[in-house]
């Protein structure tokens, strides 16, 4: 009885120790976490030289590139980073954006002119 | 003889304890429990039928997610049978970092079994103690590989890129020493956890092993079988498999955490290897019209949930003809029947999570 009643102390005791450090947490909307260097957000272009390496180590069919557009659906992207990886000049990047919610379906989109050279595209 | 009623009822799938989408359908008799009938496939998203649609470069970052709590050891399943069939050697630099990061992710995966566990059995702080840790880990996998649980860092014949800041690494194990004697203070010498968990869910060594249960749940069995001793990647390293002989949820509890302390000396052993050797050297397979040589190919790792294995049939195309995963809750799962029969339905919850079952796992 009075074995348990000291391990319950102790417990007790080490759990009430934690009222007094720091919060490990942060306030989400007012302050944010900055992303490592390698972070996989989302993905932006470069210039592209159509060499449709992407599409073919993409898991889930999100890149579709046309004559004069590149489309990433990120509906669809699971944000592997496959494309990145393996794009022989490295022109997609995987961003350090990570806030990608939206309430519009066709925002998450991506639809990229192709011909537009750096990282302009919209 | 009158006829006694007996009462259906279904924990789950949607109970917060049980991990996922598992429904348990019990039988009833007052509170005890006549029969357990676990009913599986809530989660089933067809990971090895998928596998059979896409390439294995495509099929890479699918493996993360048939266990997410652990996914570099299927990933690391997945390139050694690829790696097996091409007869690529690792450098040993390759070897170390991958051992350092299964071991890590091992650490993740029994910490959060601790908090989650605790939670089952009524107790809310530990479960945000044990985050607070698992927290550090996942941070530093977002820094090298990129993100925090889909890490998709292991390639065939290598990883991504080379491993960097091993300082946080031991930053951590020095913090996780400290609290390891902090969950002890806490969980063991409680008295409530105690009683809801010394001497129940017995578990003989003889019904685990004919049900093919591995990993901690057959070691707090008192059976010394350990799949890293045998394991390649684990040739170089000095360490005893955890086994304890109390057969109880109690002392599959104590397992779990002595295994923190395990994998804990297993990778200060890597981080000696990592900073002798410096540069990674690693022969890369191209991706794209990758075939594997005709024939079957298995692979089998120590996950923290037992035995995890993959098997490939190849029939020289980009894609497997087949693919097969054994994964250790699976059996975990079927075990609830022989150990919830006879038992009060007070004591279910408490007895199925100590078998730390992930339902993403079993239903694959």
């Amino acid at each position: 009885m009075l074995k348990n009643i000291r391990g319950l102390l102790i417990s007790m005791f080490t759990v009430f120790k934690h009222l007094f450090i720091r919060p490990v947490t942060l306030e989400y909307p007012e302050k944010k976490i900055v992303p490592p260097e390698n972070f996989r957000g989302k993905p932006v272009l470069g210039n592209c030289i159509k060499c449709m390496t992407c599409t073919r180590v993409c898991p889930s069919g999100a890149i579709n590139i046309q004559k004069n557009t590149f489309n990433i659906d990120l509906n669809k992207c699971i944000f592997c980073g496959n494309c990145a990886y393996y794009c022989p000049i490295n022109c997609i990047k995987m961003s350090g954006e990570y806030e990608l919610a939206s309430s519009d379906k066709s925002d998450l989109n991506l639809v990229y002119d192709i011909n537009k050279t750096g990282e302009n595209n919209v | 003889m009158t006829n006694i009623e007996t009462l259906k009822l279904n924990l789950g799938p949607q109970h917060p304890s049980t991990h996922g989408v598992l429904r348990l359908i019990l039988e009833l008799e007052g509170e005890k429990i006549i029969s357990c009938k676990p009913d599986v496939g809530y989660l089933h998203r067809g990971m090895e039928k998928i596998a059979e649609k896409l390439t294995y470069i495509q099929y890479l970052p699918m493996v993360d997610r048939i266990d997410y709590l652990a996914g570099f050891f299927y990933s690391e399943l997945l390139c050694e049978n690829i790696e097996k069939a091409l007869e690529i050697e690792l450098s040993e630099r390759v070897k170390a970092i991958r051992v350092l990061m299964l071991e890590l992710n091992r650490i993740a995966s029994h910490l959060l079994w601790i908090g989650a566990f605790l939670m089952d059995l009524g107790a809310v702080s530990p479960f945000f103690y044990t985050f607070r840790e698992r927290e550090l880990v996942l941070k530093y996998f977002e820094k090298v590989t990129g993100q925090r649980m889909m890490n998709n860092y292991f390639v065939f014949g290598g990883v991504r890129r080379d491993i960097f800041d091993l300082g946080d690494v031991k930053d951590f194990l020095k913090i996780l020493k400290n609290k390891i004697k902090d969950y002890e203070r806490i969980i063991d010498r409680n008295p409530i956890f105690k009683q809801r968990t010394i001497g129940k869910g017995i578990l003989e060594p003889d019904i685990a092993f004919n049900d093919s249960i591995t990993g901690v749940n057959l070691r707090a069995s008192g059976v010394n079988l350990d799949f890293r001793t045998k394991h390649c990647l684990y040739k170089d390293y000095e360490f005893n498999p955890v086994v304890l002989n109390g057969k109880d949820s109690f002392s599959r509890y104590r397992a779990r955490v002595l295994e923190l302390t395990l994998s804990a000396s297993i990778i200060e052993q890597t981080i000696e290897k990592l900073e002798q050797n410096g540069e990674l050297k690693q022969t890369l397979i191209k991706p794209l019209g990758l075939k594997l040589p005709e024939g079957e190919y298995y692979s089998e790792i120590e996950a923290p949930r037992g035995l995890a294995g993959c098997y490939i049939k190849s029939t020289v195309e980009e894609r497997p003809y087949r693919l097969k995963w054994r994964t250790g809750s699976y059996y975990a799962v079927n075990l609830l029947r022989k150990l919830l029969k006879g038992v009060y339905l007070n004591d279910a919850i408490a007895i199925a999570g100590s078998l730390d079952i992930i339902l993403p796992e079993v239903d694959k």
